[in-house]
């Protein structure tokens, strides 16, 4: 039997917060995220500022450039992860199978849900309208039989719409959509894709497997698969934290290599921090540099013991920033994780005692 | 540069030099074999900018002239061809041509000039000794090394000469493995290096089991190693090795006497059901009785009993069983010897008949 997925996505989610607590921000263009004068980036800005060519993660200078009197504002992410939580209410009034993807973003699997005649259709409608209704902004809805096709549903009739792909129309609707549109098609995939004749989803299928593996290796079936409206991924409601991590982007940029040690010294004890509350210990610990023209590079050590210690990590912090360039290249953003997590209830310690 | 040479002779030399190409690489000439010939001999090199590896090969010339070739393509051309082939190496432009019979192939070379020099290794300390004393102290001593601990020093194996004496140290934190041989060098002090895991695995497939010796040239930075065909050479690791004398227990105190082979079987047996990760298995010390007990997190158990010699008083103690077959792999003697305080104190093992290895491991907490 197939099933019944829907994807919700908030429509410029943090920006329809604001708008919504500061209604003499409606109709404007917001742009939430970092300050004009400072080096952040656009985290989300409202349709009116897209107008204007702003996008997300765009430096928030850029954006002001682009539109001089659009109204900046800083993220209040306690208001947005209320409005989630809110959200997330009226998803647990249709199905408990629920995986987030982010606050604003999640999947539903409304298969064995009885509401609407077990209309999905019906159902996402229902769930938008009292969206709207109890905590006041839109949302966007894609529903099909697997969570590939409704994440890309859910984008086409957006801002507060939906859009349905039933069994049997997906292969002709992935057919003509543009390869730059596929989940998982970046833009070095496409440019890739392209030279290689694939414009459209349609060429894509025309690939035989062979013909994908010579071109993109590994991920060959996932390609695919996709093309034909393969997704066999399951709505997972208990979603694992696969890592957990901070970073910070500086005013200006550094070159003191004793200095980025102290920043990421306090990052260190905020991310240790986070992962206590959680109670969760990590066998690898990564830093990210990117330094001042926007190249990034990552360093990571795994140990078979954990690393989440702060002494052991405080040790790693120097191997780690020595491993990079940062003698030579000055630094705007430096961000420490943790990865490999398991739950401090699952660990058990070797027991193994050291020699010295 | 022209080179006329038999498969045989150059596939050897090419084989003995490939352990320093590395697949991934920084630098492009870093996958390339450097071949510099002279009238009556050439020579291959090969280096990842940690270790370098020289082969020789005598035979006259056609040509003197120096180039690089991608190492690995020409060891797989070499493999290819016949046994009694010739092959026919030529330099046209930035091409090698290879002929024999009736195969041709055209590599990409770079010039000798890309390839980077080893710098020079001032000598402190030389000395020669058999081959196989050597060959005997790595494969005693290096299973013990740690692999990318934080601890850098410890990813190596410790080399300590004396007057009069050798030894190999290795540890990695939780056991060490010792081993001590006599040698004719007369040095004013002792010198301590650390070679890295790569040079130690690289210098170990240098080494025959014969009496024939080998120059060891010590520096502040360097270990060289030359054979009569054959150069060595590897960066050391520059650290402190911890000091190894002071984690190293006496040979006093419950001292038990088992049969080495029995004692790898029942420990085999244990290890089937001991937790996959951790390795742990509890060993129970009474009268003239070792009992050996594992138990995995799924919950089956193994109980194995070995008679052995002991008249102390009993022990219960946790211990890692990897670490008690490792040890009992460097031997081939019939009798094995243990020296253990308590559950919580290292443990030391070592074999009467040959009295130069010693093993010490921390035990695990039960």
């Amino acid at each position: 039997m197939n099933r019944k997925i829907i994807h919700i996505d908030m429509d410029a989610f943090f920006a329809a917060v604001e708008q919504r607590d500061f209604p003499q921000l409606k109709g404007l263009p917001v742009v939430v995220g970092g300050q004009p004068d400072s080096r952040g980036v656009v985290a989300t800005c409202s349709y009116e500022a897209r107008r204007f060519g702003i996008h997300s993660a765009m430096p928030t200078s850029r954006a002001y450039q682009l539109c001089p009197h659009a109204k900046f504002v800083k993220p209040r992410f306690s208001a947005y992860k209320q409005a989630s939580e809110d959200i997330h209410k009226v998803f647990n009034q249709y199905t408990d199978m629920i995986e987030p993807l982010s606050l604003d973003e999640a999947y539903l699997d409304v298969t064995e849900a009885e509401f609407c005649n077990g209309s999905a259709t019906l159902m996402a409608s229902e769930i938008r309208s009292k969206i709207y209704k109890t905590i006041h902004l839109t949302a966007s809805a894609g529903i099909a039989y697997n969570k590939f096709l409704a994440k890309l549903a859910s984008d086409q009739n957006k801002p507060d719409g939906q859009f349905v792909i039933k069994p049997g129309e997906a292969e002709l609707y992935l057919s003509m959509l543009p390869i730059g549109r596929f989940y998982g098609v970046g833009k070095v995939t496409e440019a890739k894709m392209q030279a290689s004749g694939i414009q459209t989803g349609g060429d894509l299928k025309n690939k035989s497997l062979l013909e994908l593996q010579a071109l993109f290796g590994n991920s060959a079936e996932y390609y695919y698969n996709i093309s034909r409206g393969i997704d066999d991924r399951p709505v997972s409601s208990a979603r694992v934290r696969k890592s957990l991590g901070s970073e910070t982007t500086f005013q200006q940029d550094i070159s003191d290599v004793n200095e980025m040690s102290g920043h990421l010294l306090s990052l260190l004890n905020e991310v240790l921090a986070s992962l206590s509350k959680r109670e969760l210990l990590a066998y690898t610990i990564t830093i990210k540099v990117k330094y001042a023209n926007f190249t990034q590079v990552t360093r990571s050590y795994t140990s078979d013991s954990v690393v989440s210690v702060h002494n052991k990590a405080k040790e790693l912090i120097p191997v780690l920033l020595a491993k990079t360039e940062v003698d030579q290249k000055s630094v705007r953003l430096l961000g420490l994780s943790f990865s490999n997590l398991i739950s401090c209830e699952n660990y058990t310690d070797s027991g193994q005692l050291p020699l010295f | 540069m022209k080179i006329k040479i038999q498969r045989d002779d150059l596939l050897t030399p090419l084989q003995q030099v490939i352990g320093a190409v590395e697949k991934r690489q920084t630098l492009p000439a870093l996958s390339n074999v450097l071949i510099k010939a002279n009238d009556n001999h050439f020579t291959l090199t090969t280096t990842d900018l940690e270790i370098e590896l020289v082969s020789t090969v005598n035979q006259m010339m056609n040509e003197a002239g120096e180039i690089t070739l991608p190492a690995k393509k020409l060891l797989d051309i070499c493999k290819a061809l016949p046994n009694d082939a010739e092959l026919d190496i030529e330099i046209n432009g930035d091409k090698a041509l290879i002929k024999s019979g009736r195969s041709r192939f055209s590599l990409t070379t770079l010039p000798a000039s890309d390839f980077p020099a080893l710098e020079d290794i001032s000598s402190i300390y030389e000395f020669s000794v058999p081959q196989t004393l050597l060959k005997t102290l790595i494969e005693k001593t290096s299973f013990a090394m740690a692999q990318q601990d934080v601890r850098y020093y410890l990813n190596g194996l410790m080399l300590e000469v004396a007057s009069g004496i050798i030894r190999a140290v290795a540890t990695d934190g939780h056991r060490l493995s010792f081993c001590e041989k006599n040698i004719n060098a007369d040095l004013a002090d002792n010198k301590q290096v650390i070679i890295p895991r790569k040079g130690v695995s690289e210098l170990l497939r240098l080494l025959s089991d014969t009496d024939e010796e080998i120059k060891v040239i010590l520096g502040n930075n360097h270990i060289q190693c030359i054979l009569a065909n054959q150069r060595f050479t590897s960066k050391l690791i520059d650290g402190r090795f911890p000091d190894y004398k002071r984690v190293m227990p006496e040979a006093s105190g419950n001292n038990m006497v088992l049969n080495r082979d029995g004692l790898k079987q029942a420990l085999i047996k244990a290890s089937i059901l001991s937790n996959e990760k951790y390795r742990g298995i509890r060993m129970i010390i009474e009268n003239n009785l070792l009992k050996l007990q594992a138990q995995n997190p799924d919950q089956e158990e193994a109980d194995i009993e070995l008679e052995i010699t002991y008249e102390g008083s009993p022990i219960e103690m946790g211990i890692n069983v990897n670490y008690m077959i490792d040890v009992l792999n460097t031997s081939s003697q019939e009798t094995i010897q243990g020296f253990i305080k308590d559950a919580n104190s290292s443990c030391l093992l070592m074999f009467p008949d040959e009295n130069e290895g010693k093993y010490v491991i921390m035990p695990m907490r039960l």
